[in-house]
């Protein structure tokens, strides 16, 4: 009996993922299947925990805590039953870097709407390299399981044999038979953008100067987090539509931020890099999948 | 053969209440030893469990040499002599029982045994014993043989069994299977491997009292390295390239390793047919899940994340009998023991491939913190707790990237990598992330 693997992958891939699936054998593990086939029961995330809150009561917490990399961000749930992990978050003073080791965990309140989120086993905080780090490990997963769902498209009829005979892994084959099976043919772009952004994201040549100039004297950065936590000009707007399009709480949708920010003369692609940038910075967070809110 | 085998067929088509006739039995044994080429025992149990009967009334062992034996058998006959025995209580159930343990020894080998039920007979050193319907188990990459409820052990001549005799295996039959190194199973027998011997070194073991001579080291060609032992002096030398023709694979220690005895023979070919040793000699750098798929490999450097301490970090206790690590300051095997203090880390070691458990000895681990034994003991006094030697090896550890290097054992708790070196891994990020970029940027 081996432990299950720690999957490093992408917040906005995990995120992404809506399929539930069960292993084999008496007490069967259960994973979560990203739209790439990563079988995922257990997760090692580093990123920057930006803020940790008490969502239950005094007597009984539930620390939430949100965990950033360059694509989004994770949601990670403490309980009485991870009292190590609960602790360790409850001590941690965001911003900060940490490293979250935890179970895969899915919720659906309704049909259509799916929450991922991690019950974590273990919390530390760390710093830059690790992180860095983690980001390049996080890269290399993500690029082997677009190369193989690249095969896996072109294959007809797509099999897990097929793919095994071609080199990929068998454990990882299944997952993306299951995958293909359930979200049909991804759009792959999307996530060769992720994974660019995320090796551009380790790239001092690549790294925007922090700020607008009137922000950037009075932003208090550390010697460590050389990115502004404010938001630039297209941010503003974006932050703006979004606050407006908000009104029953649950969120703005995509199609209306799109709208509206195109009427401000926000560009597609601007629009999508600000939302990116929003989510890192902490400034507002998709609460249900093509929703955004402010925090 | 068929004369030997009566017996087995015999006992067949006994368990099977004789509905099967011996004739079919014969044909079916023999096509399970030397078509398919499984051991007598398997064959034994298959045949019974597949015509619907219950291979637990087979009545007659196997008859095996020690050295023969794998972990899981289910019904093996012995011929043994006593190496040492030792009684010991212990809990089961709630019930406190009394066991013997000890090491039996033959002219192949010698393996520790436990026996969990009374004996007929008292078992003092030196006594030649017959076991029959013996188990046996795999604990901690080594085989253990059982005596259990169904065994039945009676003393023996002390002539019964040779004081001395080479290991003689039964001759093999046919051509040799050529093998590459990294292909190396357990349980192949007869097989053929070229390789260059990067070491070897006579140690004397004792078999019934008498020394013998094997002859182990690591030998390697370009897919890999393996551990050897030679079970006859075949006279080699560092550095020689040979063709060991008639070798087979047994696991020592969770490992597969390669031996050889006078069945095989030795081809000396030219040196520059492999690589030289140093190139040879690296420790390969391999991913965990296909060390899963080997069961495990000898002097093998994996690189990874540290995620997680196990239980048993940090500051222990060990049993100064078998050096087991006390819980709650008893052993496992001998009870409540003064202890006697050790450094240790048990760590999940994963590399986005696969886990393993690492095992960092006393050394590491004071390299690691960068404190002795005895300064971890003094700050666990003053704390009145040993969790601060833990709690400060998980503030260095967890997280970080590592690489260790060591031997990586295969058993059913999975893969276990005892580390020998290890160093915090640098990484430069920027230049993989960059180089990683042009390619897909070029493949795009």
């Amino acid at each position: 009996m081996n432990r299950e693997v720690a999957w490093r992958l992408f917040a906005s891939e995990y995120n992404d993922a809506n399929l539930e699936a069960e292993g084999g054998g008496e007490r069967p593990p259960s994973y979560i299947v990203t739209p790439l086939g990563a079988r995922v029961n257990r997760v090692f995330v580093v990123g920057v925990i930006t803020d940790v809150e008490n969502v239950g009561t005094d007597g009984q917490p539930m620390w939430r805590a949100r965990v950033s990399d360059p694509s989004g961000t994770f949601h990670v749930y403490a309980g009485q039953y991870q009292p190590e992990a609960a602790a360790a978050l409850s001590k941690l003073k965001p911003p900060v870097f940490g490293a979250v080791v935890g179970k895969s965990r899915i919720y659906s309140p309704q049909p259509g709407t799916t929450y991922t989120s991690i019950r974590p086993e273990t919390v530390k905080a760390v710093d830059e390299s690790v992180r860095d780090f983690w980001i390049l490990e996080a890269c290399r997963s993500l690029r082997k399981r677009l190369d193989a769902m690249g095969e896996a498209q072109r294959m007809d009829p797509l099999t897990k044999e097929g793919l095994v005979k071609i080199g990929v892994k068998a454990a990882i084959a299944d997952g993306i038979v299951q995958a293909v099976n359930h979200y049909g043919k991804v759009d792959l772009s999307r996530y060769t953008a992720m994974l660019a952004e995320g090796l551009r994201y380790l790239l001092p040549e690549y790294r925007e100067p922090a700020g607008t100039g009137e922000a950037a004297p009075e932003t208090p950065t550390t010697a460590k987090d050389e990115r502004s936590t404010e938001p630039d000009e297209t941010e503003t707007k974006v932050l703006e539509v979004i606050a407006t399009l908000d009104k029953d709480g649950k969120g703005a949708a995509w199609e209306g931020i799109l709208e509206a920010a195109t009427s401000k003369g926000v560009s597609k692609d601007a629009l999508e890099e600000s939302i990116n940038a929003l989510l890192d910075k902490g400034l507002i967070y998709e609460p249900i999948l093509g929703r955004m809110k402010k925090i | 053969m068929r004369e030997e085998l009566a017996p087995h067929v015999h006992d067949i088509t006994r368990a099977l209440g004789n509905k099967v006739s011996e004739q079919e039995i014969e044909r079916e044994l023999s096509s399970y030893l030397n078509v398919y080429r499984v051991s007598l025992d398997t064959a034994k149990r298959s045949i019974v469990k597949k015509h619907g009967g219950n291979p637990a009334t087979l009545a007659i062992g196997v008859n095996k040499t020690l050295r023969e034996l794998l972990p899981g058998e289910q019904s093996v006959n012995l011929l043994v002599r006593i190496v040492s025995v030792n009684e010991k209580d212990v809990t089961v159930e709630g019930s406190t029982k009394r066991i013997l343990y000890g090491i039996l020894g033959d002219p192949s080998t010698t393996i520790p045994f436990t026996a969990w039920e009374p004996l007929p007979v008292p078992l003092a050193k030196g006594d030649v014993v017959r076991v029959q319907n013996a188990y046996t188990k795999e604990y901690r990459g080594q085989v253990q043989v059982n005596f259990g409820i169904r065994t039945a052990v009676g003393k023996a001549a002390a002539d019964a069994l040779p004081e001395f005799k080479p290991a003689a295996g039964q001759p093999y039959v046919g051509k040799p299977t050529p093998v590459r190194v990294v292909d190396l199973r357990e349980g192949a027998s007869n097989v053929a491997v070229t390789a260059r011997i990067l070491s070897v070194e006579r140690r004397e073991v004792e078999v019934d009292g008498a020394p013998k001579a094997v002859f182990s080291g690591v030998l390697a060609d370009e897919t890999g390295k393996s551990q050897f032992s030679a079970w006859k002096d075949f006279d080699l030398k560092g550095e020689e390239v040979v063709r060991i023709e008639g070798a087979y694979v047994k696991s020592w220690r969770g490992i597969p390793q390669i031996s050889f005895d006078e069945r095989a023979t030795i081809t000396r070919l030219k040196a520059d047919l492999l690589p030289p040793a140093e190139r040879l000699n690296v420790s390969p750098r391999m991913w965990i899940e296909d060390l899963a798929d080997r069961g495990g490999g000898a002097d093998v450097t994996v690189r990874g994340i540290l995620i997680d301490l196990r239980e048993g970090s940090g500051l222990v206790n060990r049993c100064p009998e078998c050096r087991r690590v006390l819980r709650k300051g008893a052993c496992r095997l001998h009870g409540e023991v003064k202890g006697e203090p050790d450094l240790r880390v048990k760590a999940v070691l994963d590399d986005g491939s696969g886990a393993l458990t690492a095992v960092f000895d006393r050394e590491l681990t004071e390299a690691l913190l960068d404190k002795s034994l005895d300064a971890c003991i003094s700050a666990a006094k003053e704390a009145m707790s040993t969790d601060v030697v833990r709690d400060e090896l998980a503030d260095i550890l967890v997280a970080q990237p590592i690489e260790a290097r060591g031997n990586v054992t295969s058993d059913d708790y999975g893969l276990m990598m005892i580390v020998d070196s290890a160093k915090i891994l640098k990484v430069d990020v920027q230049s993989e992330a960059r180089e990683m970029l042009e390619s897909l940027e070029g493949s795009a």
